[in-house]
This record gives structure tokens, C-alpha cells and sequence, in this order.
């Protein structure tokens, strides 16, 4: 229901921020989001910021992987 | 240089002549080009190929071409494609009263520049002048014949089981372009510029390389899963995509990843799909490699017994699916 | 250790139906094929989390007559120009004349307003918590900027009262990544602690078969769950800025969800001091009922009890091209997936 897509805060200036999605270049609001800098990874939706990205997507689902295979683990003993 | 466009340039008169010898003779200049009714030609005996095509295109500049440019293009390609040589073009411009001057003679350099890039003459040509808001800006028609080359034998009904197919080069950048300049989306793509082409320069290597190459067909509005779905139907055959190694350029993956658009259906205007027997693959991808405008060239698929009339997609799972055919008007999927 | 995929691969346990809520999940699931790959025991249910499928066909009519009859300009997402309303789409009104702006946020539609003064201009606003905050920032910067030629037609909803009435219908729910953004997980939490399962996850190959796989791992104690695997982007306290300025701006109401019907609190409206750029007031139009095909099965699909295919009407009067229901207008909806990624390659 809502798309969105990552992208890299290129610069901020009063609650605006350009983003950069591969090559792809926005001006979004900044304003739902507090301590944002150049830099910062969001998720942005429908021209508006909405999260700041912590980590790349592959970490995360390895790190999930890992505990769900130690869940299986200590589940069967 | 205010100067612009009014419908006394339309009307046949001293001024229509004036527009003709300034903006089209100018630029067109050969010694086939005629003052007369029609240019008289001599041609070789042969196989000939034959076919017109009408551009609209809003913006009509646009980065990396214009609607001139454009307007070769589309003729020359739909030649090239059926393994014709592409000798001779006709242009018919529908001029919107107001239009700038300089804008129509920045289009007839393009056309003049892209007509010698593809080593087609203009020889005729014809100028109608609309009244305002009956027509945007400018819509040009051309025609263009060309010489089928000896032993091309290229047709959309000739795709068989066992082809692979592949595509020219990375996909759906014009469409992203025209996209963009339409300026309704707020989004800029500084790398992103069309990939308006003339092709012969393209085909020509990969037919001299490769004998017994099936189809070529450019993909243009409706993009290279239009082409697909084209095929297999001419073909009754069935085709089996590598979604994975459908070359496609960062910024227009980041566009369309914005606007929820898939780059399949994306128009190109410089990109052919070309089906041919497995082992000749590498070939012609190594051939279309070292054309200009080429080096992304990839094999994207191959055409199976299954499933006449529908493309399969494999997916990055490794799953199988199909491509939605493609269908209507391109809208952005936000919410 | 096992892939995600493994685990999904190698699931025989009892049959686990799981209900995707979100529906660009739904569209993820079928351009990926992941349905095709699951074993006999896993099934996905697409539900409702798509806002163009669960709009209730009056709001096109409305949409329609504030064209064509107020001579406003519409400004939308390209998701509602061709969904049918009782009469007509957003693209016949253009061909009939009207002014129809494809845009990317409702911020471009403000900035469009001021860009001409002269002109009333109205933003389409459907969506859930994701959506529904960039309309209130450009109903809040309208207000702040003393604009008066610019105003919302609202279909906003939220999903809490959706899950209490989903409740049942499936096992395990993945709940929508970027809802979950704005609104945070205490509510999954506590759906988790009433026995209803669930796992948040981002839309990518990869975080969808994580989640599948959590799923499967979790529902083996045959106890409910609640994970997160979406942390990177989803905060437990969600976007707590997004959150006060939809409840500055707006405040809830019963809300009608094409093919589940009204449900109460489940809708956003306006609050009084920011009537003034509700269109429903600014134009006087009353909210209008659209005329659904009483034959539609979209209610029972969305909530689980069937499949897009056991609809009579799928893929004979309703396509995507001609879409009869709620599910089949949007690209997101679930009998649109089924009909256009072709459930059966080989028919």
C-alpha cells in the first residue's frame, strides 16, 4: 500500500532534503524526522521522509537468519 | 529571435517558401532533395522495405534529442529492423502557430544530423501550419524506404523454440526522460538521457556476423515487454525472462523505484530485441558490444515450446511467473 | 545454518494460512513469484491494505463531480485514474474535459495551488498512517500559509479497527513495513498478547522470505508471536512527529471499506479548525454511495474465505482492464495480481 523507497540524504536545508535514490534526485520534507544529516540513509514515501535507515537490508535478515536458526536450535533440546 | 511560427507560413505563399528554403532546405540540403512535387529515385532492383510513422512527443526537446531526431530514428529503426538499409525518407511537419523559430530550426538540425548519422537523404517534404492549441507544438510524420539486405530474413512470426534473445542495451530510458522532463513529478535524474538512436549501424554488424538471425524488432512505446508479448504472439511461441539480466541504468532504477513504474515497459528509442538461435548468442552479443551505444547488450531470455502467446518470468528467486502483459496508460503506484 | 528459504521449503507442519496485509506485499509476492514456491502447508492470504482497493466507489464519484461540476483541478497518485466510480473513471472525466494532475505527494499539489491562485485545487487523499501524514503536513502548511484555493478530499483510514476485524482470518499476519514506520509495534504487541500472530517486515525478496521463515519457526510452540524484522526502518515507538501531526490535524471516524463495509473509528476526517480545506465543506458536496456489483466476492476474499479465482465474476465481467470490484481496480489488489502474474502458468 505504500511505496517507498531508500535513499541517501544529499543535503537539508529547512525541512527540505534532497535525496538521492540511485541516481534519482527529490526534494522531500524533512520535517517528520529529528537530527537528520547529510549522509543519513530514509525511507521516503509520497515526497515526505518517513524513517532514517539504520543498517543495510542483507545485515539485517542474516542477523534474523542467525537468530532464528539458534531459536530451532534451542527449541529442539 | 522572437521569431515565431504564424499561419501565413502555412499558407503556400511567399512566406511558406521562405520557411521551406530557411529552416528545411538548409538543413536537408542533398542532391535528392527536391523543389519539385515529388523526387524521382533510382533504385537497384532489389527487396525493398517500406514504412511511415507518426511522432508526438510532449516535451519536444528533451535530454539527449529532440522530437527531429526522434522522428529519423523511428523510421530508420523500423527499417533497420527488417534488415533494410535505409536510403531514402519523406517528412511531413503539422506546426502549431506561435511556435518558436528557433526551436524548429534546432529540430531540423537534429533531423539533418541523425539523417546523416544513419546515411538516409531527405527528398521531400511537406509543411502545415495549425492554428493554436490545435495541435502541441509540432508532430512530424515520416516514411522511409530502404534495401532489404540479400539474405536477411527477419520477421516477427519467426522466432522459434530455442532462441535466445536479447536486448541491445540497458532498457527504458527514453520513456524515464520524457518522463522527467515532463517536469510533473518533481524528480531529477541528471545521468538519465534518452537513448534516441539510429540503428542501422547497429543491425547491419550483427547480420553481416551472424547469419540466420530469426527477428529484430526496436522496442519502442510500450517498451521491451511490449516487444515480448509481440513476439510471442506473432510466433506463437512461448519466453522465458531472466528478470535478473534485463539491463536497466541506476537512475531510471531509482525513478521507477520512486514511482512504483517497472522498467519493462518503459519506452526506448535506440534499443532492438533480437532473436536467434542459442549458439549464436555470443556473437552477436560480443558484435553488438563494440557498436556505440551497445555495450550493455545482454541476453535476457530464451523462446520456449511452453506457454505459446505468454512470457514467463524467472524471477531473482528463482521462481517463475508471469510478465503482466502490459497494458494502458503508464501510472505512477504511490500509495 | 539454514536459508530462509530452507525453512520455507521444508515446512510440513499443520497448514498455516498467512494473511499479507499491505498490498504493495501483495504486488511483491506475485512480481517475485514467492507463492509459487511455497510447500502445500503454507498459504498467503492477500488482505486489505491496499487504499485504492478498499475506497469506496462514491469517493470516485465525488472525486469526478468536483471536475467536471466545480471546475476544480484534481490533483492524485496515478493509483486512482482508472478505478471505475458508479459512472466514470478520473480518465474519462479528463477526456471529458476536466483537469486531472498525476502527482507524486500531496506537498506537490499545495505547491501547485500557490502556482495558481486562481484556480481551486484539490489533492486526492486516500492512505493509511504511511500516506496520511504528508496530506496533514500540506493541510498544516496551507493553513500556515493562509492559502484558500487549496483543499483535500479525504478517504483516510487506519488499520487497528481493520486487524480487530480481520482477527480469524489467518494464522499469522505480516503486518504492513512502512505503516508500521509511522505507528510503531505496541499494537502488534498487544494483538500478539490477545493471541493474534504476526511479523513486520520491509518489502525486498530477501525480508519477505525472512519473515515467511519466521513464520514457520515461531508457529512451531503453537504459541502467538510478534517479531519485527523490519528494525532498521520500523521503530518500536514508530514515528512519534507523524503521529501528533495526523492527530493535530485530524481525528477519527466510522469509515465504509469497499468490500468489508463500514467500520467504526476505522477513518480520519478533518478537525474543525482545519475545515476549511476539507472539500466535502468547502464545496458543499454530501458523501456520495457508489453502486457495487452485488455478485462481487471482494468482501470474502479480503477477509480469507476465498480466492480471487472462486469468484464468479473473476476474469469473466471483472478484469483489470473492466475491474468490477475492490480488488481487482488496483495493481495492488488481490484479484489484479491473480488475473495479471496468472496464477497458473500453463492454463
Amino acid at each position: 500500500m505504500c511505496v517507498g523507497i531508500s535513499a541517501r540524504v544529499v543535503r537539508i536545508d529547512d525541512g527540505t532534503a534532497l535525496i538521492d535514490a540511485s541516481g534519482a534526485e527529490r526534494k522531500v520534507s524533512a520535517e517528520l524526522l529529528e537530527d537528520l544529516e547529510p549522509g543519513d540513509y530514509v525511507m521516503v514515501h509520497a515526497g515526505v521522509a518517513i524513517a532514517k535507515i539504520e543498517g543495510p537490508s542483507g545485515e539485517e535478515t542474516a542477523k534474523l537468519m542467525e537468530e532464528l536458526n539458534n531459536e530451532e536450535r534451542t527449541g529442539d533440546h | 529571435m522572437n521569431e515565431r511560427v504564424t499561419l501565413a507560413h502555412g499558407a503556400g505563399g511567399q512566406q511558406t517558401t521562405e520557411l521551406i528554403d530557411r529552416v528545411f532546405k538548409a538543413h536537408f540540403s542533398n542532391p535528392d532533395f527536391t523543389a519539385d512535387d515529388a523526387a524521382v529515385l533510382t533504385l537497384d532492383a532489389g527487396r525493398l522495405a517500406f514504412t511511415t510513422d507518426g511522432f508526438i512527443v510532449s516535451p519536444c526537446e528533451f535530454p539527449g534529442g529532440n522530437i527531429g531526431k526522434l522522428s529519423i530514428c523511428g523510421t530508420v529503426n523500423d527499417l533497420s529492423c527488417m534488415g533494410a538499409k535505409p536510403l531514402y525518407m519523406t517528412c511531413a511537419f503539422v506546426i502549431e502557430e506561435g511556435f518558436p523559430m528557433e526551436t524548429l530550426e534546432r529540430i531540423a538540425a537534429a533531423m539533418a544530423a541523425t539523417a546523416k548519422e544513419a546515411g538516409v537523404r531527405i527528398v521531400a517534404g511537406d509543411t502545415k501550419v495549425a492554428g493554436r492549441g490545435q495541435v502541441d507544438g509540432v508532430f512530424i510524420t515520416t516514411t522511409g524506404i530502404g534495401r532489404v539486405m540479400e539474405k536477411a530474413n527477419l520477421s516477427g512470426s519467426r522466432a522459434k523454440a530455442g532462441d535466445a534473445v536479447i536486448v541491445s542495451g540497458d532498457i527504458g530510458r527514453h520513456g524515464c526522460t520524457i518522463l522527467l522532463a515532463r517536469n510533473e513529478f518533481g524528480i531529477e535524474a541528471p545521468d538519465v538521457k534518452s537513448d534516441c538512436a539510429p540503428l542501422w549501424s547497429t543491425v547491419e554488424p550483427i547480420l553481416r556476423a551472424v547469419p540466420g538471425i530469426h527477428v529484430i524488432r526496436d522496442a519502442t512505446r510500450g517498451g521491451v515487454g511490449t516487444v515480448l508479448y509481440e513476439i510471442a504472439g506473432q510466433s506463437r511461441v512461448g519466453i522465458c525472462l531472466d528478470a535478473a539480466s534485463v539491463p536497466v541504468a541506476p537512475g531510471v532504477r531509482g525513478v521507477c523505484g520512486m514511482l512504483g513504474l517497472e522498467p519493462l515497459y518503459l519506452a526506448c528509442e535506440g534499443r532492438i530485441v533480437i532473436f536467434a538461435p542459442k549458439e549464436s548468442a555470443p556473437e552477436i552479443v560480443k558484435t553488438l558490444r563494440s557498436c556505440p551505444g551497445s555495450e550493455d547488450a545482454a541476453v535476457i531470455g530464451e523462446v520456449t515450446e511452453e506457454d505459446p502467446g505468454k512470457v514467463v518470468m524467472l524471477t531473482e528467486i528463482g521462481a517463475k511467473t508471469l510478465l503482466p502483459r502490459p497494458g494502458g496508460e503508464l501510472l505512477p503506484r504511490i500509495c | 545454518m539454514k536459508s530462509a528459504r530452507e525453512i520455507i521449503d521444508s515446512y510440513d507442519g499443520r497448514p498455516l494460512r498467512i494473511m499479507e496485509v499491505c498490498g504493495t506485499h501483495t504486488h511483491e509476492i506475485f512480481r517475485l513469484g514467492i507463492r509459487r514456491i511455497l510447500p502445500p502447508g503454507l498459504k498467503l492470504i492477500s488482505g486489505p491494505g491496499c487504499p485504492v482497493c478498499v475506497t469506496p466507489c462514491g469517493y470516485i464519484d465525488e472525486a469526478v463531480s468536483l471536475a467536471l461540476e466545480k471546475n476544480a483541478v484534481i490533483c492524485t497518485f496515478g493509483d486512482l485514474i482508472r478505478v471505475p466510480g458508479s459512472n466514470m473513471s478520473l480518465a474519462s472525466a479528463r477526456s471529458r474535459g476536466a483537469e486531472i494532475r498525476t502527482v507524486y505527494s500531496p506537498l506537490d499539489a499545495l505547491e501547485l495551488a500557490q502556482s495558481d491562485p486562481d484556480r481551486q485545487v484539490v489533492f486526492l487523499s486516500v492512505g493509511f498512517e504511511t500516506t496520511t501524514p504528508g496530506s496533514c503536513l500540506a493541510v498544516r502548511k496551507a493553513a500556515e500559509r493562509g492559502v484558500k484555493n487549496f483543499s483535500i478530499l479525504s478517504a483516510n483510514k487506519t488499520m487497528p479497527r481493520a486487524y480487530e476485524a480481520l482477527k480469524g482470518s489467518a494464522d499469522a499476519f505480516l503486518y504492513p513495513g512502512h505503516v508500521s514506520v509511522m505507528t510503531g509495534t505496541a499494537l502488534y504487541e498487544r494483538l500478539c498478547a490477545e493471541g493474534v500472530s504476526g511479523i513486520v517486515t520491509g518489502f525486498t525478496a530477501d525480508e519477505i522470505l525472512t519473515a515467511l521463515a519466521a513464520v514457520v519457526e515461531l508457529s512451531r510452540s503453537g504459541k502467538p508471536f510478534f517479531r519485527n524484522c523490519y528494525p532498521r526502518v520500523v521503530r518500536p515507538e514508530g514515528n512519534p512527529a507523524a503521529v501528533r501531526l495526523m492527530d493535530q490535524v485530524m481525528e477519527p471516524c466510522d469509515a465504509e471499506w469497499r468490500g468489508l463495509g463500514m467500520i467504526p473509528g476505522s477513518g480520519l476526517k478533518f478537525r474543525d479548525r482545519f475545515a476549511p480545506f476539507d472539500a466535502r465543506v468547502k464545496f458543499g458536496i454530501s458523501e456520495l454511495r457508489g453502486r457495487d456489483n452485488p455478485a462481487c466476492s471482494c468482501g470474502r476474499i479480503l477477509r480469507g474465505e476465498c480466492m480471487p479465482p472462486d469468484c464468479p465474476l473473476f476474469g469473466k465481467v471483472c478484469t483489470p482492464a473492466h475491474p468490477a470490484g475492490a480488488c481487482m481496480v488496483s495493481g495492488e489488489g488481490a484479484c489484479s495480481a491473480f488475473y495479471q502474474y496468472g496464477e497458473k502458468i500453463d492454463e
